[in-house]
């Protein structure tokens, strides 16, 4: 223990060090006043009534980058997203049709704290995921935010509990499907409506572009809801965090029916 | 104010370093997750002293939440001590 204790604190020592010459010795730090070229446009382009043309009408500069200017991008990273859920199913198959057993949980106490800070998770979760257009967060944040809250609730109470509530496998798969085809369909939305008027529009159209003048209204009534960005956020956060709770329902079944299970599928080893 | 939050980056940096050699090192699974999680936590308050609450807001949910709880599972399947 004494030597480990040694190594660690030599470390902090070494570290300490570089940080001090980082910061006021040898290399003097660099911290930009003008903004460089690409920020320009971006602080200038990203909400700006007067361009309507150029602008993707989001206040956040990081979600309308995600969302707008670089939807394709982000499409694929949902989608790495997704394919590691469907490995895990495809991992654990057989699992779904398993009844669990009674499970306990925890004290009276962790599950009545439980039950109020879930509640309030799941709250978080939804603002950060509305208001991800105005403020830092976006679908991935506050579904990512809500999971947490399905795994609180799967430690105090037990998957059993949890699949008497209908948070099992069968509903999550569902919700995550819906996540994903709401998803689609708001990526495909505009180009829908262009080709019902028969006019030009792109995949992952939000505002109305030179030659494709189909867009999202970017406010309602006077509430900023940036077209598409808004519906891209909920539709992705419902999506996040279905997965993320199928994740957990799937992992969390006990080892020996798990095996059991799976070796079953396999055709009677 | 710039010289603070420098001063605050440094200290969650040491912390975090001293929580990864700890997880390293450390032979109990179970107590590697939970410094794994300390260094995880130092991160979000770096990513947030450097301005970037996008960033720190994926990062508190999954390292600090998602990311322990999966490890944790799936260290009770597989034994809860590093073998030699």
């Amino acid at each position: 223990m004494g030597s480990r204790l040694l190594a660690a604190l030599s470390m902090c020592a070494m570290a300490l060090a570089l940080a001090y010459a980082l910061t006021v010795g040898v290399f003097s730090i660099y911290i930009p006043i003008e903004l460089r070229p690409l920020a320009k446009i971006l602080v200038t382009s990203a909400y700006n009534e007067s361009t309507p043309l150029f602008s993707s009408m989001t206040p956040e500069i990081v979600t309308a980058v995600v969302w707008d200017y670089r939807g394709i991008d982000t499409f694929f990273e949902v989608a790495v997203f997704y394919v590691a859920i469907v490995a895990t199913a495809a991992l654990f198959r057989g699992i779904e049709r398993s009844a669990p057993r009674t499970s306990v949980g925890l004290s009276t106490i962790v599950r009545t704290v439980t039950r109020i800070v879930a509640l309030m998770i799941v709250v978080v979760g939804s603002a950060i995921i509305l208001h991800g257009h105005l403020t830092p967060g976006g679908g991935f944040q506050g579904g990512a935010t809500i999971a947490v809250a399905v795994a609180l609730a799967l430690v105090a109470y037990g998957l059993a509990k949890l699949v008497e509530h209908r948070i099992d496998y069968e509903t999550s798969l569902k919700v995550r499907s819906l996540g994903l085809l709401g998803l689609s369909l708001s990526a495909c939305i505009a180009l829908i409506a262009a080709l019902i008027l028969n006019t030009n529009a792109y995949v992952f159209q939000n505002q109305p572009k030179t030659y494709a003048p189909i867009g999202l209204p970017y406010a309602v009534d006077g509430v900023l809801i940036s077209g598409t960005v808004l519906l891209l956020n909920i539709f992705d956060g419902i999506a996040v965090a279905a997965g993320f709770a199928l994740l957990l329902i799937l992992l969390s079944q006990p080892e020996d029916v798990a095996r059991e299970r799976v070796l079953s599928s396999e055709g009677g080893e | 104010m710039l010289f603070l939050e420098l001063v605050l980056c440094l200290v969650a940096a040491l912390v975090s370093l001293v929580g990864t050699y700890l997880a390293i090192v450390e032979k109990d699974l179970l107590k590697a997750v939970v410094f794994s999680a300390l260094q995880s936590t130092a991160y979000a308050f770096i990513y947030y002293l450097l301005m970037a609450p996008d960033i720190a807001l994926v990062y508190i949910p999954v390292a600090v939440g998602l990311y322990p709880l999966l490890l944790v599972i799936a260290i009770r399947k597989c034994g809860r001590f590093e073998e030699v």
